[in-house]
């Protein structure tokens, strides 16, 4: 990570970088919807968007596990939750990896491969275990007389 | 009283009579451990009147609570030290065992062979499997449940695994509202490979060299 880049010091810069975050945010609206949604306004460079539409930032200028972060796709609203990134972008996220989903040669594409799903517990879609297998004990049926 | 208790230790001692005297007369000097002590303690204020006025004014403007405030309102503009979870999250390693999964060949052919050996070794006894032979004549598990409530996810399944069909996969994320739902099935273990196949293939290459 380039660490050792200039923080913003002086108040000038400190409220030049106030301005950007809010242009960055989308005006003042924007600004306040974002710190009430996110409890953050950072700015950053915008590195990709997943197949959800959740947006993946990067600025190297905070330490390392504030220097990437998520914005969730708008269509979960307030609902966001740790488990809505697809595992394409997980490694990234997690800082296991410094290479975008895009430039990664190791992550494969088979055919086979199902689209990622959030965490179902508490809706109607959560697992319900059941048994894959035959029951070996069979209830008797009384021969008929 | 320390004099005292010294006199006591002396008698108990056993030390002859003739020398108690002169442990007497030392002990009896309290000079010595008043000159040894240090009053680290605030010095009294002035008793002037301008004095008494200044502290008066602090005091009934709550200088001190103000401050308090003051550094509060502070930190609230400093970079906080934590990360905001889940919009940031923590570093993770390529080895982390988090959430099981079956995985698949590139072709779409499970792996798994039902050799039992992850249940075998598993130290929770939290692996079920019973195996049957399949229509086309190959070994495979009709039932593979693992118990997620009895695992201590130790990794040793992952380990014992000759055909790499078991792992624990990355995902850490998977808490459940009610118990029953982490009484996994093959179906959703195998499910869980075929969502999470892209982060386990790459865990994997990062390891490659040290296995």
């Amino acid at each position: 990570m380039a660490g050792n880049l200039p923080r913003a010091g002086t108040l000038a810069e400190k409220i030049q970088r106030f301005r950007r975050i809010v242009d960055q945010s989308g005006g003042l609206k924007g600004f306040f919807l974002r710190l009430q949604r996110i409890d953050d306004v950072k700015e950053g460079k915008l590195v990709g968007v997943d197949k959800f539409g959740n947006k993946y930032y990067e600025n190297p200028l905070y330490f390392v596990g504030r220097n990437r972060w998520v914005e969730y796709s708008d269509r979960y609203g307030y609902d966001y939750d740790g488990s809505q990134i697809p595992a394409e972008w997980y490694g990234w996220m997690h800082y296991k990896t410094d290479k975008l989903p895009s430039e990664d040669p190791t992550r494969p594409k088979y055919k086979w491969i199902k689209e990622h799903e959030e965490n179902p517990t508490g809706t109607e879609r959560a697992y319900v275990p059941y048994s894959t297998t035959r029951p070996k004990i069979e209830a008797w049926k009384p021969p008929k007389a | 009283m320390a004099t005292a208790v010294k006199l006591f230790a002396v008698a108990k001692a056993g030390v002859t009579p003739a020398l108690r005297p002169a442990v007497l007369a030392r002990m009896l000097s309290t000079s010595t451990p008043q000159q040894s002590y240090k009053n680290i303690s605030r010095p009294d204020s002035k008793t002037d009147w301008p004095n008494i006025l200044d502290e008066a004014i602090s005091t009934l403007a709550l200088k001190e609570i103000l401050v308090g405030f003051g550094l509060t309102l502070g930190v609230m503009f400093r970079e906080p030290a934590t990360i905001n979870y889940p919009f940031e999250k923590g570093p993770l390693s390529p080895r982390f065992r988090g959430e099981h999964a079956l995985r698949r060949y590139p072709s779409g052919e499970e792996r798994c062979i039902a050799c039992k050996l992850c249940e075998a070794i598993c130290p929770a006894q939290a692996i079920t499997i019973e195996a049957e032979e399949r229509a086309d004549g190959s070994r495979r598990t009709t039932r593979y449940d693992i118990d997620m409530t009895k695992c201590i996810y130790c990794g040793f399944c992952q380990e014992a695994c000759p055909v790499d069909a078991i792992v624990e996969g990355p995902n850490f994320e998977f808490s459940t509202e009610t118990h029953e739902e982490l009484l996994y099935n093959k179906e959703k273990l195998l499910d869980n490979g075929d969502r999470w196949e892209p982060e386990i293939a790459s865990n994997i290459h990062a390891d490659h060299l040290y296995r």
